[in-house]
């Protein structure tokens, strides 16, 4: 028995010996790249090298000895090995490169998205800046609490609606658990209408890749919300503000961001119709500002005009703001945050002809700068004074305008649309309150609504053909060209955008803010709005040691012809 | 009456109606999701009853009601612009045909916004008396 004993476990011995024999033998020929590798295969050259590189790269006590050059830091010695016995093996560097391609853009689209996030506090400064004092610390609240409105409201659903089908991005890892998209057949075409994966960000969307694109296009969002708050300041109920502020996130935004930006029909035109490469608004002059600016018009056609506004002959009094220093400081901070806008909407900084975040990043500077000028020189020869709060709007309404074209024209398209919208913006300011009697304290309709369907439509005519994107765009082989360039069809695309802004956008939002009207009423009691909404609404003054003027002494210094905002 | 406790609750009971519809939403496959999702509009709803309730307490506010019929034919002429463009899409097959489409569908979307809607609000406007 005990010999029997003994045999067996010799025998389990020799095994022991012969399999981990076999594995060295493995591990030498073919280590972690092929660990399933049936046949042991020679070591490559290119192993070879590799293993050269890690016998020169710096040792332990090189590093320890610090490296004020930088030139040591950062060697093979920093690729992980997936078999530490066999060294750094060619799919390991694959794999880094792989990952460092991913790492790149990830950390970029999070910057951006972190600048972009900072906006709020440029568009808080400008709106508030842009209204009485009485109304400050309500202004200012608006544009605090419409951040979480937005956010919970997208976490909710709305994400789900705009990106659940947007799958397929390489610069961010495929995003692969968004491949939810809901179709509808007509004329023979499959045509995306709404995403639906991603609600909470749970099950597959808990997903590194997914929460990257959640983070950026949940500030884009943001920013389409608080340009209604600035549109409808002084009289609006911040219940009803904060309801309607729950809903666009939820749902009017996220409908359109899906149909331009998340595998929907208007992001189709082009490999359904031919019709360019399809609707193309880069980083949102349509999807954000558009949509924001045009919401604005429909709540601020049913809140109404501000008491004192207009006079009984239908001309407009200029109701000044109480503070140009928070204006021009808080649009200083929403050119700066662009940079994260326009930039970061390639979703990387590598492959796929990120490259060309330079030539982004100069557009957007130089749209901003043209849109000023646009804007001062058309005050100052017109009007006599190259007015603040305008030449503010001619900043935003230039940056505005190139958001959409600023992945796809040259610097001199730029340049041209900034300064057109820097004098659209003036032109439309006084459309809007002379001709069609809407009170609009910050000129949010102008700067965003207008502007941003100018740039829709300069994609579609300033787009020189030389940005490449990965080699298509919409999945439309070749570069988005414009009309001035040789491609009307383009054109055609971005008109159809443009009548979706106006025709859908509109009509959902404004019947979404009638039904509210319905049920919880836009605006605060006359009784409130003379007092000024601070301490009725919030409990508390923005500036508590100020002294008001009475109201009429401030309409008799103020100028008479537009109220510019 | 302004902001009150009312608005608040209301407004609480509004974002769980919210989240629980969501929820339904999310795992509408299951009995439970559409459950969830009736359970959430029920409550969605009765939020803005509370709503309702709450409106006559605060106060007249500077407006006269305007014409309704003349709002939602604004609307509608507004959303027949954007109808106009995608039938013209479908209808024409050459890039200059639906590009006179879009225009016409563009221009028939802001007559009904920048000279209907404008009209209907300030037909009857606190400012012109």
């Amino acid at each position: 028995m005990r010999a029997i004993r003994l045999s067996g476990l010799c025998l389990c011995m020799l095994m022991l010996c012969l399999m981990m024999g076999s594995m060295a033998h493995a591990q030498a020929a073919a280590p972690a790249a092929a660990p399933a590798a049936a046949a042991p295969q020679p070591p490559s050259s290119a192993d070879a090298e590799l293993k050269g590189a890690a016998a020169k790269a710096p040792s332990t006590a090189d590093l320890q000895k610090g490296d004020p050059g930088g030139t040591l830091t950062g060697t093979i010695n920093d690729v992980p090995a997936s078999d530490s016995k066999a060294g750094v093996t060619v799919p390991d560097v694959g794999n880094q490169v792989g990952q460092n391609k991913v790492a790149i853009n990830f950390t970029w689209t999070l910057v951006c998205g972190f600048l972009v996030m900072f906006m709020q506090a440029g568009f808080a400064m400008v709106e508030s800046g842009l209204t009485r004092v009485k109304n400050a610390n309500h202004t200012y609240m608006m544009n605090f609490f419409v951040y979480g409105c937005g956010l919970l409201a997208y976490w909710l659903i709305g994400f789900a609606i705009q990106m659940g089908g947007a799958a397929g991005n390489a610069n961010l890892g495929g995003l692969q658990p968004l491949a939810s998209e809901h179709s509808l057949s007509l004329f023979g075409k499959t045509w995306g209408i709404f995403g639906g994966a991603g609600m909470f960000l749970s099950g597959h969307t808990y997903d590194v890749g997914v929460m990257v694109i959640f983070l950026f296009e949940m500030v884009f969002m943001d920013t389409a919300l608080t340009i209604v708050t600035g549109a409808c300041a002084e009289r609006w109920k911040f219940i009803t503000f904060s309801v309607a502020s729950v809903l666009m996130g939820a749902f009017t935004y996220p409908i359109f961001g899906n149909w331009a930006w998340g595998a929907g029909w208007l992001s189709q035109l082009g490999t359904n119709l031919g019709l360019g490469k399809g609707y193309c608004d880069f980083a949102g002059s349509g999807v954000v500002h558009s949509v924001g600016g045009i919401t604005a018009l429909a709540v601020c056609l049913i809140v109404g005009p501000r008491i004192g506004k207009f006079n009984r002959d239908g001309s407009g009094n200029a109701i000044i703001g109480h503070d140009i220093s928070a204006v021009l400081i808080g649009c200083f901070i929403l050119a700066f945050g662009w940079f994260g806008f326009n930039p970061g909407s390639t979703l990387g900084a590598s492959a796929n002809g990120n490259l060309r975040i330079g030539s982004i990043a100069v557009n957007t500077m130089l749209a901003g700068c043209t849109g000023t000028f646009g804007a001062i020189l058309y005050m100052w020869a017109l009007k006599g004074k190259p007015d603040a709060s305008m030449s503010g709007n001619g900043l935003l309404a230039g940056l505005v305008a190139i958001t959409a074209p600023s992945g796809f024209v040259n610097t001199v398209g730029a340049a041209i649309i900034g300064l057109v919208a820097g004098v659209l913006v003036c032109l439309s300011c006084a459309f809007i309150e002379n001709v069609m009697k809407v009170d609009d304290p910050v000129g949010a309709i102008s700067v965003h609504g207008t502007n941003g369907l100018w740039g829709v439509l300069s994609v579609g005519l300033f787009a020189d053909g030389t940005s490449n994107y990965g080699g298509s765009w919409n999945g439309v082989t070749g570069s988005v060209t414009g009309l001035f360039y040789g491609d009307a069809s383009q054109l055609a695309a971005q008109l159809v955008g443009i009548s979706t802004l106006l025709g859908f956008v509109f009509t959902f939002s404004f019947l979404l803010n009638l039904i509210l009207e319905f049920f919880i009423g836009h605006r605060v009691s006359a009784e409130t709005e003379i007092a000024g909404l601070d301490i009725p609404e919030m409990g508390q003054l923005g500036y508590p040691e100020f002294v008001f003027r009475p109201e009429a002494d401030i309409f008799a210094h103020a100028p008479r012809d537009f109220a510019v905002a | 009456m302004a902001a009150n406790t009312g608005q608040g609750r209301s407004f609480v009971i509004f974002l769980v109606g919210l989240t629980v519809a969501c929820a339904g939403l999310a795992s509408f496959s299951s009995g439970k999701g559409k459950l969830l999702l009736f359970v959430g509009a029920v409550i969605l709803v009765a939020s803005l009853l509370g709503f309702l309730k709450l409106k006559p307490l605060e106060g007249k506010p500077a407006q006269r009601p305007g014409p309704t019929a003349m709002k939602l034919v604004g609307a509608f002429i507004a959303l027949f612009g954007w109808v106009l463009t995608l039938f013209g899409m479908h209808l024409v097959d050459s890039v200059g045909g639906r590009m006179v489409f879009a225009l016409v569908g563009i221009a028939v979307s802001l007559l009904g916004l920048i000279y209907v809607l404008p009209a209907a609000f300030n037909k009857n406007a606190i400012w012109k008396t």
